[in-house]
C-alpha cells in the first residue's frame, strides 16, 4: 500500500507526500530543494514547517499548494494526487480546496478589501450578496471592519495581512498554506494574527501548513516539521 | 453579465487607471492614429471621387452605354439605333437606375479632320445636345473664349483652345471637318467656332470639337442615331449598382448594347486610382503598425511588471486561459476605448473639412493633370458609412493583434517563480 492509498474507515489525509523531490537545473548548476520528503498532515492539523533559508519549506509548500510540479514522487491533497492534474483541474483544486497566506500579502493593489477578500467566491460563482455577508461577517470577526473599502495601498502591513488571511479562510478550505505570514509584521501584529489563524483553525476545523522561521508561530504551531537541506530531519508533536 | 467577465472588465479598468500614464500615453498613440486613419480615409476617397468626378465629366460618364463592337471599334458601322436608345430609356426608368442617375448625354462620336485656311489636324468629333451636356460635363465651365453651344444652333462648333490656335481661329471663324459617313463616304461640314475651351488636358485641348448632335447626325447620315449614351451617377459607388440593373435591363434587347464602367472606359484613370489606393493602403498599414505597437507595447510592459500579480492569480485558482483573458480583456478595452475616441475625432476633422475642404493649391504651382484628369487642388474629405465599418474593423484588429502576445506571455508565467519576482 502506497501513502497516498486510504484504508477503509480512514480520514484522508489533508497532505501525504511520497518520496518527494523536486530539483531545480539550471546553466549546469543543481540544486535539489526537498529530497526525498515523506510524511502525512491530518485534516484540522496547525503545522510548521521549520527550517533555515534555504531547507527547502517555501518548496515543499509550493509543491502541496500545486503551485510547482515535483520532480519525483507524489502529492495528495485531500485524497487527490495533484502531479499528474490538469492545469484545469490543479486550478480548480486551488480554488475549491486550498487557501495561500503569502509573506508580501500579495493583494490585488487595484481592488479594495472587500473585493480582494471576496475574490475567490466571486470565481466560485457566489451571489454579491452572499459574498458581501460572508467578508463582512469575517472581517468583523478578524478585527478589520470598517475597512471594506480601502485600496491595500491604504492599509498598515498588518491589515493587509488580515486581508489576506480573510482571503485565504472565506471559501472554507479544507487547508490553509502560508508561507511567512508573519515575517514582515511585528511582534504585537504578528501574535495577533497567530491568534488569529489558530482560532480559525479550532473554529473551522481548517488545516494550516506554515512555512516559518518565527518562533512564535513555531511556539504556537501543534506540530513541529524541522527542514535541513530538503529533507525532514525532526517531526515533533506538542498536545 | 456573468460576475467573471464583470470581473475582467473590472480589473482591467483599475490596472488602466493604475498605469495612468503609461495608459494615456498609447491611447493617445492610438487616439491620434486612428484620427489619422480615418481623415486620411475621407480624403483620399474624397480626392478619388474628385478625381474620378472630373475624368468621367470630361469623358464618357460613369457609365457609357453602347454597341460592345464600339469599344473596340469606333466606327459608326456600331452606333446605336433610335430603337436601340427606346430600350436604353426604358431601362434607364428602372428604379435602381434611375434615383442615382444624375444626367445623361446622348453622343455621336467619329474620329475626323478639321481643316482651315492654315492647316488641317486630326480631331476627335463629337455631336452633343448642349442642354444635355450642361449638366453633365465639364467643358462648358472650361469656356475661355465666346460662348458654349445652345440649343437652336445648327453649324456651329465648340473647340479646344490648343486646336483653335493651331488652326488659327478665333471665334466666329469658319473651317471644314471632315469625317466618313455611315456609308463609307468621306463627307465634309463646313462649321462655325463659337467658342474654345481649355481643360489642361492636351487630348481634348489639341483634338476635340464638339457640334450640335442633330448636326453631326444629318452630316454622317444616320438621323436619330448615336454611339452612346453617357451616364453621369451620384457617385462612383452607384456605378456597380446601376451596370448590374442596367445589364439585367438591356439584355432584353434584340440588337445588345452594353453598360460599360469608367474604368473599363477610361482604364487609365482606373489605374491611377487604384495606384494611389495603393499608397494610401501603404500610409494606412504604417499607421495601424504605430497604433498596435503602442498598444503591444504598453500592455506587455504591464504583463511585465505584473508577474507576481498574474502569480497570485494563478495560486488563487485562476487558470491560465483566464489569466490570458484577463490580460486580453485590458489590451481590447484600451484599444477599443482609444481607437473610438479616434474614430470620433477623425470624424470630427472629416465634418470640419467638409464644406470648404483643403486647399493644396499653395503646394501646386502649375495645373496638375493625371491619367487625363485635371486635379484640382481643393480636397474635400468624404464621408461614407463603410469608413464606420472599417476603422471598427481596423480597431479590433489592432486590438486582437496587439493583445494577443501579451496575453499569452501571461499564461506562460511559473507561478513559483512569480512568487519571488519583485515589482
Amino acid at each position: 500500500m502506497t501513502a497516498g492509498e486510504v484504508r477503509d474507515g480512514e480520514i484522508p489525509a489533508a497532505v501525504r507526500t511520497e518520496n518527494l523531490w523536486k530539483v531545480f537545473e539550471h546553466d549546469d548548476i543543481r540544486v535539489e530543494a526537498v529530497r526525498g520528503v515523506t510524511f502525512r498532515i491530518d485534516p484540522g492539523e496547525f503545522v510548521v514547517l521549520a527550517g533555515p533559508s534555504g531547507s527547502g519549506k517555501t518548496t515543499l509548500l509550493n509543491l502541496i499548494g500545486g503551485l510547482t510540479r515535483p520532480t519525483d514522487g507524489q502529492v495528495w491533497v485531500d485524497g487527490r494526487e495533484i502531479g499528474s492534474l490538469p492545469d484545469r483541474e490543479l486550478a480548480e483544486l486551488r480554488l475549491e480546496r486550498v487557501g495561500f497566506v503569502f509573506q508580501a500579502y500579495n493583494l490585488l493593489p487595484v481592488l479594495t478589501a472587500l473585493e480582494n477578500a471576496e475574490f475567490t467566491l466571486l470565481l466560485r460563482g457566489v451571489s454579491p450578496a452572499e459574498r458581501r455577508r460572508r467578508v463582512e461577517k469575517l472581517f468583523e470577526r478578524i478585527g478589520i471592519a470598517g475597512l471594506e473599502d480601502r485600496l491595500p495601498g491604504k492599509l498598515s502591513g498588518g491589515q493587509q495581512q488580515r486581508v489576506a488571511v480573510a482571503r485565504a479562510v472565506v471559501g472554507e478550505p479544507a487547508l490553509v498554506l502560508a508561507d511567512e505570514p508573519t515575517a514582515n509584521l511585528d511582534t504585537a501584529t504578528s501574535a495577533s494574527l497567530i491568534d488569529l489563524m489558530a482560532e480559525l483553525n479550532r473554529e473551522l476545523g481548517t488545516t494550516f501548513v506554515f512555512a516559518t522561521h518565527d518562533p512564535l508561530l513555531m511556539e504556537r504551531a501543534r506540530r513541529n516539521v524541522r527542514l535541513v537541506d530538503g529533507s525532514i530531519v525532526a517531526d515533533e508533536r506538542r498536545d | 453579465m456573468s460576475s467573471n467577465l464583470r470581473l475582467r472588465l473590472r480589473l482591467a479598468v483599475r490596472n488602466l487607471i493604475r498605469q495612468r500614464r503609461r495608459t494615456l500615453l498609447s491611447g493617445a498613440a492610438m487616439v491620434v492614429g486612428m484620427a489619422l486613419l480615418v481623415f486620411s480615409r475621407a480624403l483620399a476617397e474624397g480626392g478619388h471621387e474628385d478625381w474620378i468626378d472630373a475624368g468621367v465629366r470630361l469623358g464618357s460618364g460613369h457609365v457609357s452605354v453602347q454597341a460592345p463592337e464600339y469599344r473596340r471599334q469606333r466606327t459608326l458601322e456600331h452606333r446605336m439605333s433610335s430603337d436601340d436608345r427606346r430600350v436604353v430609356e426604358a431601362a434607364l426608368a428602372e428604379p435602381g437606375v434611375a434615383r442615382r442617375l444624375v444626367a445623361e448625354a446622348p453622343r455621336l462620336a467619329v474620329q475626323g479632320l478639321a481643316s482651315s485656311a492654315s492647316s488641317a489636324l486630326p480631331v476627335g468629333v463629337a455631336g452633343v445636345d448642349p442642354t444635355a451636356e450642361q449638366g453633365f460635363s465639364l467643358l462648358p465651365e472650361r469656356l475661355e473664349a465666346g460662348r458654349y453651344l445652345e440649343p437652336d444652333d445648327r453649324l456651329h462648333a465648340y473647340v479646344g483652345a490648343r486646336l483653335a490656335d493651331r488652326l488659327d481661329l478665333q471665334p466666329g471663324d469658319r473651317f471644314v471637318l471632315t469625317a466618313q459617313d455611315a456609308s463609307g463616304e468621306i463627307v465634309g461640314q463646313m462649321a462655325r467656332v463659337v467658342g474654345t475651351f481649355r481643360t489642361g488636358i492636351p487630348e481634348a485641348d489639341e483634338a476635340l470639337v464638339q457640334i450640335p448632335l442633330h448636326t453631326a447626325q444629318e452630316w454622317l447620315g444616320v438621323p436619330g442615331d448615336v454611339t452612346s449614351i453617357d451616364l453621369l451617377l451620384e457617385s462612383s459607388r452607384a456605378v456597380r449598382p446601376v451596370v448590374a440593373s442596367l445589364a439585367t435591363a438591356l439584355e432584353a434587347g434584340s440588337n445588345p448594347v452594353i453598360p460599360l464602367d469608367w474604368r473599363e472606359a477610361q482604364p487609365e484613370l482606373d489605374a491611377a486610382v487604384r495606384m494611389d489606393d495603393w499608397a494610401d493602403y501603404v500610409f494606412h498599414t504604417i499607421l495601424f503598425g504605430i497604433a498596435a505597437l503602442a498598444i503591444i507595447n504598453t500592455i506587455l510592459m504591464s504583463v511585465m511588471q505584473r508577474t507576481r500579480e498574474f502569480g497570485v492569480l494563478r495560486a488563487l485558482g485562476l487558470r491560465r486561459a483566464e489569466v490570458g483573458r484577463l490580460v486580453f480583456a485590458e489590451g481590447m478595452l484600451l484599444t477599443i476605448v482609444s481607437g473610438l475616441a479616434g474614430m470620433v475625432l477623425g470624424l470630427a476633422v472629416v465634418w470640419l473639412f467638409f464644406r470648404d475642404g483643403l486647399d493644396f493649391s499653395s503646394l501646386m504651382k502649375e495645373e496638375m493633370t493625371a491619367a487625363g484628369v485635371v486635379i484640382d487642388p481643393v480636397i474635400v474629405p468624404r464621408f461614407h458609412p463603410t469608413q464606420i465599418a472599417q476603422s471598427l474593423f481596423f480597431i479590433l484588429s489592432i486590438g486582437i493583434l496587439a493583445s494577443i502576445y501579451p496575453a499569452w506571455r501571461a499564461t506562460r508565467i511559473d507561478v513559483a517563480e512569480a512568487m519571488k519576482f519583485s515589482e
